[in-house]
Parts: C-alpha cells; sequence; structure tokens
C-alpha cells in the first residue's frame, strides 16, 4: 500500500447538520459514516483519528470496529478549527500521509483512484464536481495542477478534504485546510467522487446519490 | 532534542495487572481484585489502596512474590521498543521496589521509579513510601528536553500534568477516563502505540 498513514478529522460539532451528535457516527443504513471510511480504508497500517465533541461516543464506537487505530485529542475542539485539528493529528507524523475529513464518504473504487495517482514525493489534492452547499472550488489547469482555490467565482470542482502531503506541515494556527495549501499552489490533482456531509441537505444528496453504499 | 518514554507497568508493559496475581498465592484473589477494579476505577485512592493492598500481600515471603512476579506476561512491542531504547526508558510505577525489581532489571531492562518497601530479610512489613509519578517525571526533567508518559490508571495523572506528551494506552483495561482527559494520544493497541513513540525518538 503506498499510503502507510492516515489521519481523519473528526473532532468538530458538526453544527451545521444540526444534530447532537458527531458527523462520523451519523447513522447512515445500516452503520455509522465512519464505518464506511474505516472499510475503504482497511487496507492502511497506521489510521489516527483526531477527536473532540463526544469523544467518548467516538472512540468507543471506532474501537469496536478497528482496534488499532490513534485517538488524537483535540480538548479545544470547540473554538479551534479543522486545521488546527490536522495540525495535531499531524505534526508528530515523519512519513507522508493522507488527510480525509470524518463526514467524507468515499467507496474503495474513488480511493484507489486516489491512491494511484500518488507519486510517492508528491503533495497530491483529491477534487471532485462540485454539490455541497459551502463549496472550496478549484480551479485546475491543463495538466491538472491546481492553481488556485476560492469561494468565488465558482468552478466545477470542489476541494474535497481528501490530499496527500509528503512535503510540508500544517501549522498550528490555520484556519481552513485549504488556505494552508494555498501557498504551495500549483499542486497536482487528480478527480475522484467522493461526497461531505455538512448540512442537511448533504445528508439527502447522500442517501439519494450514493445509497448502494450502504 | 532528548526525549525520555516514561512507562507506567502493569497493564501497561505488562499484560497482566501484577497484584491480582500476586494474590493467587494465598486466598484472597477475590478481595485484592475487588480493590484493584475499585482503585483502577477511580473510586479509592491509590495510595490507600496500594497500602492496604501491600498488607493484605505481606504475609508471603518478598522471595515468593518476586517468583511469580518475574513470570509476568509482557508486551513484546513495547520490550522491543525498550530494549532499542534502553538510555532513555524509564519504568515508573507505584509498585514495591522488591517485587519489581528483578522483573525489571533481568527482563525490561532499564532503569525505574518505584515505591518503596520496609522490610527485613524476605518478610515484607510495609510501605516506606508510596512513588507520585509526577516527582519522577520532575527529576527527569534535568536531563531531558521532552518527556513522553504511557499510563493507564488514576496513578498515572499526576506523570501526565507533568509530561509534555500522554499517551492513554488500554492494553489490559480502558484507560480511567480522568487520565484520558489528560492525554494527547489515547490507543488500545501496542504496535499503534510503538509507532508514536518512534515518532518523538
Amino acid at each position: 500500500m503506498k499510503v502507510k498513514n492516515v489521519v481523519i478529522c473528526a473532532a468538530g460539532l458538526g453544527s451545521r447538520l444540526g444534530l447532537d451528535t458527531p458527523k462520523c457516527l451519523v447513522k447512515l443504513g445500516k452503520h455509522r459514516l465512519i464505518y464506511y471510511l474505516l472499510e475503504t480504508l482497511k487496507a492502511v497500517e497506521n489510521i489516527r483519528i483526531v477527536v473532540g465533541f463526544k469523544e467518548e461516543e467516538v472512540i468507543e464506537y471506532v474501537k469496536s470496529i478497528r482496534e488499532d487505530v490513534v485517538f488524537v485529542r483535540n480538548p479545544d475542539y470547540s473554538t479551534t478549527t479543522n486545521s488546527y485539528s490536522l495540525h495535531l493529528g499531524s505534526h508528530d507524523l515523519i512519513e507522508p500521509f493522507v488527510t480525509i475529513d470524518g463526514d467524507m464518504i468515499i467507496d474503495q473504487k474513488n480511493f484507489q483512484i486516489f491512491v494511484d495517482a500518488i507519486d510517492v514525493n508528491e503533495d497530491l489534492i483529491a477534487i471532485t464536481e462540485a454539490k455541497t452547499e459551502d463549496a472550496v472550488f478549484v480551479h485546475v489547469d491543463e495538466d491538472k495542477y491546481i492553481t488556485e482555490f476560492s469561494r468565488e467565482p465558482i468552478s466545477k470542482f470542489e476541494w474535497s478534504g481528501v490530499a496527500y502531503f509528503a512535503n510540508f506541515k500544517i501549522n498550528k494556527d490555520g484556519q481552513y485546510v485549504y488556505q494552508e495549501i494555498e501557498p504551495h499552489l500549483p499542486m497536482k490533482s487528480v478527480m475522484i467522487d467522493c461526497w461531505e456531509i455538512d448540512t442537511p441537505s448533504d445528508l439527502d444528496l447522500v442517501m439519494n446519490e450514493v445509497s448502494h453504499i450502504f | 532534542m532528548k526525549t525520555a518514554f516514561c512507562f507506567d507497568l502493569d497493564g501497561t508493559v505488562t499484560k497482566q495487572e501484577i497484584l491480582p496475581l500476586i494474590s493467587k498465592e494465598v486466598e484472597l484473589h477475590e478481595e485484592i481484585n475487588l480493590l484493584t477494579q475499585l482503585t483502577l476505577d477511580g473510586l479509592i485512592p491509590f495510595q490507600n489502596s496500594f497500602t492496604l493492598r501491600v498488607k493484605l500481600l505481606s504475609t508471603i515471603a518478598i522471595s515468593t512474590v518476586a517468583k511469580v512476579v518475574d513470570k509476568v506476561i509482557l508486551d513484546p512491542h513495547i520490550i522491543d521498543f525498550i530494549h532499542a531504547n534502553r538510555d532513555n526508558c524509564y519504568i515508573v510505577t507505584g509498585n514495591l521496589d522488591v517485587w519489581v525489581k528483578e522483573l525489571i532489571e533481568t527482563r525490561i531492562k532499564c532503569d525505574y521509579f518505584s515505591s518503596e518497601a520496609e522490610y527485613e530479610g524476605d518478610q515484607l512489613i510495609g510501605v516506606k513510601k508510596v512513588l507520585d509519578k509526577g516527582k519522577a517525571v520532575k527529576e527527569l526533567r534535568t536531563k531531558y528536553d521532552r518527556i513522553v508518559a504511557i499510563g493507564d490508571s488514576m496513578n498515572d495523572c499526576t506523570m501526565f500534568q507533568k509530561a509534555d506528551i500522554g499517551i492513554a494506552f488500554g492494553g489490559v483495561h480502558n484507560p480511567v477516563n480522568s487520565l484520558v482527559k489528560l492525554s494527547n494520544f489515547v490507543t488500545f493497541d501496542s504496535q499503534s502505540l510503538v509507532g508514536i513513540l518512534q515518532n518523538y525518538k
């Protein structure tokens, strides 16, 4: 497996979804969201999950699926960003790592497309067809290199939240992960299908479009 | 950066709790188990519980205890890490020096901090000093830039408070909640634990 380390950020409140439960524990079909993500990542040796909101519940559930996960605690989850969680989850790693948001639906086939596109020494960003409500759009040149992120103007593709970092570390004080990537642009990208659940309408979209996964 | 690794012994480096194992020698297994469980759950303070448990086990000759302790199952992955990094690894245990000295010196093979026994020959009298694990970390400060602590129980809390990085390790039982709240990492698998330690070497 080209990917040895994966850091999943699952510390946040998920307030936009409006459920009193961490997004990674939202029930989709038979299981909870993170179950499907861990299925996709079965072959990865080291899985780290950054936990915060209701950490005991997340730890208990994940442990029942996979025993060897390393949980990284972000006790300041309610006042810090996802970027800070990713910093906590990855700053001590010596090797390159893949980052995935804990509210992400990605099947094995699409994760494999991403892994196949990795050149171990080069950073890689997964982009996806723009569909979420609060999309961060990406602008890509003819060689598939990302040249810019933007909230506006819009584009056909958005930053997926999945990336492979081999050459830089995420700062402690960053606001959004894409802003941490910005100084390192242009950066290679690969197109995959994946879904992120931020809002109730994202949840509806997933239940309609990819119910086969559940 | 020079890093020290401080390991709790019972249920962290050992895959069994040691006192219940010793208690099999006398017919107080259930009683010691109960006290151990209450201590692990943080319902009674370690100091009192430990002194009481030692009292209950004090009829057993020290050499008999040492023999039992010597057979305790150790975690192979943690032991490999300690052996490879012997000079910077420390066992920080509330357990009694006379009971665990042999085990640490012959099988774990690193330096250690422990509680101290009062004894006469092969006869245990009581506890002279219960180790404050925070003080052990404080002592190591003079020699190290960074201290990583690994443990699972209430008496590891002071060690975590004084350390730079705390790893709550649920190898034998779930780490107590108070310790989890003081930790940076939580894991239940010793290979994953060693994976974290490698990053801090």
